[in-house]
């Protein structure tokens, strides 16, 4: 038997131990193999949705990289420290400290080699399957199958460097004591007891600070701090695990009255040690959960926002023109031209929008005339309004400044033209975008709007004439208006803002790019997701495994003893179940909280409910972990079932 | 005559596996209530067999099991998990304590299984803590204990429950001398006082020596029986009498400790 062959028997023959590290391994590379072949497809490198993926897509090859790596790292550590004894008996038998980090490097070449080439090979296979579903997604016309060496090159070079840092780090986790101790073997109990008051409440009294903040993140002292809120929460999260929890097991086992029962004794006594030994997993699980949902939510946020987008945006194509505009004629004639061509039922409604300073807030105000407003209003099937001579009604913004204005009631006049209105509650529908019109806008009536126009400066008060197209099937607009689009970002390179006399907007277009956009980016975070999550189960289930003989020889202990199969069981979920569900618990309470803080950054989370999407995306998750926890459940009871 | 706690009429067990083994072989066995009674016999004579028959953990290939009145046979898997944990306790030769339990904790749990009221739990420790001097050490942990200790505790915790019948798999196996007399007489005094039946395997005759009775076996059947003298240093001399005409490897016959 060569060097070499030892080390691939130690691997193929531990295989079972193996499996879940190899299996997390080879479905990142998967996954990892899968955002490359996105991110070099040829089809890629033009537009703005692409860009914004292939962004996204960086960032998550990163990310996925990144926690690869301390994946890698821990269950490296974990493997070692549980074969301590295996290698106390290579020394014995005389194998140099060199031989041994060569064994080392060997068998995670070895893992690390099989598990690139399946995951690049699985990915290969899906990868068609995937370019499917995100053509789906962006909704382009095709995303072909294509084969180049990029993707393979990344995928391959970056895991192979990882697993190459890996090997040559983790032989330094084996202590370097003497033969004897590593023969003892490793008992991770003996410093399972340990656990410091203080940091304990550390823990408790950061997290509770970091909670109250983040409820109270409107109160101007807290928003000077809210950049220490993370941090603050990271530092409690990792004292929770490995002090205050353990601590609060502890004060718990001295209640006799409640901890000496049934399965408590049992599963709480086994529950601190394995907290202690996994601490710091549970603590990246958790942050990284946190990451995950919080991506997770934001992403559905704005999935969500695109949803609301037509009540935002209920014109379908917009053309504005300011006084000077030459071309005005001919850009409508070639939007109702492409719209015919294209078979898209419009109506457009031109209107004048005049401007003049309010004496009350001596702010601007727009002002729009009572029959455009009808006019459009009725294309939409809105009933008329009525404005007398002399007054006014508010043309609110969106739905909560329609709540604030409707009971508000101001006295003003409209200079230059010294037209006294009385402004009193505001117009029933949504007719623009919001500030299509101006951030303060007003309807009157056609004889005070003539009266301004008609007045000594009404030359001066034309701000810009408004063509509002009403269309019902405004997504089918998405390639109307594209060379205008271009013309106007042409002329706005070459003379500017204030040269340019013309506008165009089109919601169509815009929500295409952003729905495609964002549902790409929550694809792809629920992927990564699935890759943290599937890792942390294996992790915990890798060291179930490095525990196997103690727990076999206990369970012996308790057969003799006499415990029926349904007691093993409750046993077994109590120990299992925290270990499972406890990060992800922590995780989604600082998810919640995070986004009470972020409401006050971002004032449209307040308005948009992500309910049903956070519910969906988590029971998504629940799912995914319920039936990894009862896999693991059932591998571990057969195993520590059958005797040795 | 007393009651009968353990009768085992003809059993014979057979392993089936690669190679088909017979571990018993039309064994008789009786033990009466308040026995005490070793079981000694060369490696893979079927000692262990016969522990694990008694434990019911196990169940015979033919023949009739009663332990206390019960065949196992006719019980399902809980029903027998709950006997075990009613009327047997068992003493291991590694020490099988729960290394994450403190002392206490593993002397309770036998009695958290069955849902005992935490007054009487505490009420039992105290009684046992006293009987088993293991006051001092109550609240250590497995790994913070010495061998006898260790040793007491698991003793202890086969008493808690107050079994009829103690099953001890080499219970010395693993203590020094002195230990090793500490819970023999701890034993033999729970075996005077409590009247609590031992069934006791063990390879050391000094250990044997201890007992009312001492059953031998070679390759599953029945060798030799032997009962207590007046004197046990005589009876320890009839013991390794009987160990040399068994003829079992030279090894299995740790080395003689004279009291």
């Amino acid at each position: 038997m060569t060097f070499r062959q030892f080390a691939y028997r130690n691997v193929v023959r531990n295989r079972r131990i193996y499996a879940a590290f190899f299996m997390a391994s080879a479905f990142s590379v998967m996954v990892f193999f899968l955002y490359s072949m996105l991110l070099f497809h040829p089809a890629m490198n033009e537009g703005f949705v692409e860009e914004i993926a292939t962004s996204g897509m960086l960032m998550a090859e990163f990310v996925l990289f990144i926690f690869t790596l301390f994946f890698l790292f821990y269950s490296m550590r974990a493997f070692l420290q549980a074969r301590t004894k295996e290698f106390g008996i290579l020394l014995l038998l005389g194998m140099a400290r060199n031989q041994l980090q060569r064994l080392i490097f060997l068998e995670t070449m070895l893992i690390g080699s099989v598990a690139i080439v399946a995951g690049t090979s699985l990915g290969f296979v899906f990868s068609k399957f995937f370019l499917m579903i995100v053509k789906e997604l962006i909704q382009v016309p095709t995303l072909p199958f294509y084969f180049t060496w990029q993707p393979f090159a990344l995928t391959i070079g970056s895991f192979a460097s990882v697993f190459v840092i890996i090997s040559l780090v983790a032989p330094m986790f084996i202590r370097t004591g003497e033969v004897y101790d590593l023969l003892q073997g490793e008992s991770a109990e003996q410093d399972a007891y340990s656990t410091s008051k203080w940091r304990a409440l550390a823990g408790i009294v950061l997290l509770a600070v970091t909670y109250t903040m983040a409820v109270y993140a409107t109160n101007l002292y807290v928003i000077r701090v809210i950049y220490l809120l993370p941090a603050a929460a990271v530092l409690g999260t990792y004292f929770f695990f490995s002090d205050s929890l353990p601590y609060m097991i502890q004060l718990f086992r001295t209640r006799k009255r409640l901890y000496w029962r049934p399965f408590w004794l049992l599963s709480l006594s086994e529950g601190v040690v394995r907290l202690k030994e996994n601490a710091r997993m549970f603590f990246i699980v958790t942050m990284v959960s946190t990451l995950a949902f919080m991506s997770v939510g934001l992403l559905a946020s704005l999935t969500s926002f695109a949803n609301q987008y037509r009540e935002i945006n209920p014109l379908g194509l917009v053309y504005k023109s300011y006084p000077g505009n030459v071309l005005e004629q001919i850009h409508v004639r070639e939007l109702t031209d492409e719209l015919n061509e294209k078979d898209i039922d419009y109506t457009v409604v031109p209107f004048r929008v005049l401007q003049q300073k309010s004496s009350f807030t001596d702010k601007n105000v727009s002002i729009v005339r009572l029959s455009s407003i009808n006019a459009l209003g009725y294309t939409f099937g809105h009933d008329a309004v009525n404005v007398k001579n002399g007054e006014a009604l508010f043309l609110p913004q969106s739905e909560s400044s329609f709540e604030q204005l409707k009971d508000h009631s101001v006295k003003t006049s409209l200079e230059k033209s010294n037209l006294d209105v009385t402004i009193s509650g505001a117009y029933p529908y949504r007719l623009f975008p919001p500030n299509a019109i101006g951030a303060n806008a007003i309807v009157i009536s056609d004889e005070d709007f003539d009266r301004i126009l008609m007045g000594e400066d009404g030359s001066t008060a034309s701000l810009f004439r408004y063509y509002a197209f009403n269309i019902a099937n405004w997504q089918e607009t998405k390639d109307v208006g594209r060379a205008l689009h271009e013309d106007e970002l042409q002329s706005i390179l070459l003379g500017g803002e204030t040269n340019t006399l013309f506008s165009f907007g089109n919601p169509g277009l815009n929500y295409s790019i952003i729905r495609t956009t964002f549902s790409l980016l929550l694809f792809m975070g629920l992927l990564l997701a699935a890759v943290l999550f599937l890792a942390a189960g294996s992790f915990v289930y890798f060291r179930l495994y490095t525990t196997l003989d103690r727990d076999r020889r206990q369970f012996d202990v308790l057969r003799r003893m006499g415990i029926t199969d349904k007691e093993l069981k409750k046993i077994v979920n109590r120990q299992l179940l925290p270990q499972f569900f406890i990060p992800w618990g922590v995780a989604f309470i600082h998810t919640a909280f995070a986004f009470l803080a972020l409401q006050v950054i971002w004032d449209a989370l307040a308005e948009i409910s992500i309910v049903t999407e956070l519910t969906l995306v988590l029971g998504g998750f629940a799912i995914l972990q319920i039936s990894y926890f009862y896999l693991i459940r059932w591998r571990y009871l057969s195993h520590i079932r059958t005797p040795e | 005559m007393a009651r009968k706690i353990v009768e085992l009429t003809e059993v014979t067990k057979i392993y089936e596996s690669k190679v088909m083994h017979r571990a018993l072989n039309r064994l008789d066995f009786e033990a009466e209530e308040g026995e005490f009674i070793a079981i000694m016999g060369p490696s893979g004579s079927g000692k262990t067999t016969l522990l694990n028959l008694i434990s019911t953990i196990d169940l015979p290939t033919y023949g009739r099991i009663a332990v206390n009145g019960v065949e196992p046979e006719t019980l399902n898997q809980n029903e027998l998990a709950l006997f075990r944990r009613r009327h047997l306790g068992f003493v291991f030769q590694t020490i099988n304590l729960l290394q994450m339990l403190t002392v206490e904790e593993n002397l309770v749990l036998p009695l958290t299984l069955d849902r005992v009221a935490v007054p009487e739990m505490k009420r039992r420790i105290a009684e046992l803590a006293d009987k088993l001097s293991l006051n001092d050490i109550l609240s250590r942990r497995p790994d913070e204990l010495s061998g006898g200790q260790a040793q007491r505790t698991a003793v202890g915790r086969a008493l808690i429950h107050e079994p009829e019948l103690i099953l001890a798999d080499e219970p010395t196996g693993n203590l020094d001398s002195k230990s090793a007399r500490d819970v023999l007489e701890l034993l033999s005094k729970i075996n005077k006082s409590a009247g609590t039946t031992i069934i006791m395997v063990t390879h050391d005759p000094l250990a044997a020596s201890y007992c009312d009775r001492v059953l031998f076996i070679k390759d599953g059947e029945f060798f030799n029986e032997l009962y207590k003298d007046e004197q046990r240093r005589t009876f320890f001399q009839q013991i390794l009498n009987v160990l040399s005409l068994l003829g079992g490897n030279v090894n299995d016959l740790s080395s003689v400790r004279l009291p």
